[in-house]
């Protein structure tokens, strides 16, 4: 199970930057991170980077974490 | 045992028990402390006044002043090179966004490894993303300041204002013992 204390605390930091995160759990956790109106786009760290993030917020290994990325939406 | 991470820059670090933080003077009583301007907004404004708390409050011998090139990145290795003898402690601010805020600790874990005691501000609403790259950087616990959110967009008397709120955190983590969150 997701470490909703964690996840709170990665929303409130998102958020300051015009982001949302939506995660969803179930045999994976999806994780979709979307840009408002307000998002600063040079203010969000590389997936490459969030992935790691994810994984101490959420407590959930790596692996576990299906990530989709506001450029991903564009797509 | 810690866990291991993979971080972006291809490194596998522990998560736990990786840095040994540099060793801290007694006090700040006439030392030179070098001030790492992010680029952000009121960042240069920002750690200037907290050098001016500093040299006021703790009788800070002198402070110096650089900027890095891009917030949002790692600092690059000659300017940590060049801040760790050009002062005996540093201040790195200021996160006030997700992707400086990760680089500012990566610069403060940076300077440690170094042997420079560093003291990293960021604004409260980066405190987990901060603590996340501490734990990416095999430097979990790593702590740092933090004042409100936002910085940028503030007076100059509120930038003064949020410099002298934080100055006594800055002090007790360039001066503590210990950087680790938590320790016994």
């Amino acid at each position: 199970m997701i470490d909703l204390e964690g996840l709170a605390s990665l929303r409130t930091s998102l958020e300051a930057d015009g982001y949302e995160i939506d995660v969803e759990e179930g045999e994976r956790v999806a994780v979709v991170i979307s840009a408002t109106p307000a998002a600063c786009a040079e203010c969000l760290v590389p997936a490459s980077l969030m992935v790691p993030m994810l994984e101490h917020a959420l407590k959930v290994p790596g692996d576990r974490i299906d990530l989709t990325y506001p450029a991903d939406h564009e797509q | 045992m810690g866990s291991s991470i993979m971080d972006p820059t291809g490194q596998t670090t522990r998560a736990e028990g990786a840095l040994q933080p540099a060793i801290r003077p007694e006090s700040l009583k006439g030392m030179t402390v070098g001030l790492l301007d992010n680029g952000k907004q009121n960042a240069g404004r920002f750690v200037e006044e907290l050098g001016k708390v500093l040299v006021e409050r703790y009788g800070v011998g002198r402070v110096v002043l650089r900027k890095k090139p891009v917030a949002t990145v790692d600092a690059p290795a000659q300017l940590l090179d060049d801040l760790h003898h050009a002062a005996e402690l540093v201040v790195i601010g200021v996160g006030d966004c997700g992707s400086c805020s990760a680089a500012a600790i990566a610069d403060g874990i940076a300077l440690e490894r170094l042997g420079t005691p560093t003291a990293v501000v960021c604004t409260e609403s980066f405190t987990a993303t901060a603590d996340a790259m501490a734990v990416i950087r095999g430097a979990a616990g790593y702590r740092h300041a933090t004042v409100a959110h936002p910085m940028a967009g503030l007076p100059f008397e509120k930038v003064r204002a949020r410099a002298e709120g934080v100055a006594d955190e800055v002090a007790s983590l360039l001066t503590g013992a210990t950087v680790r969150r938590g320790a016994a």
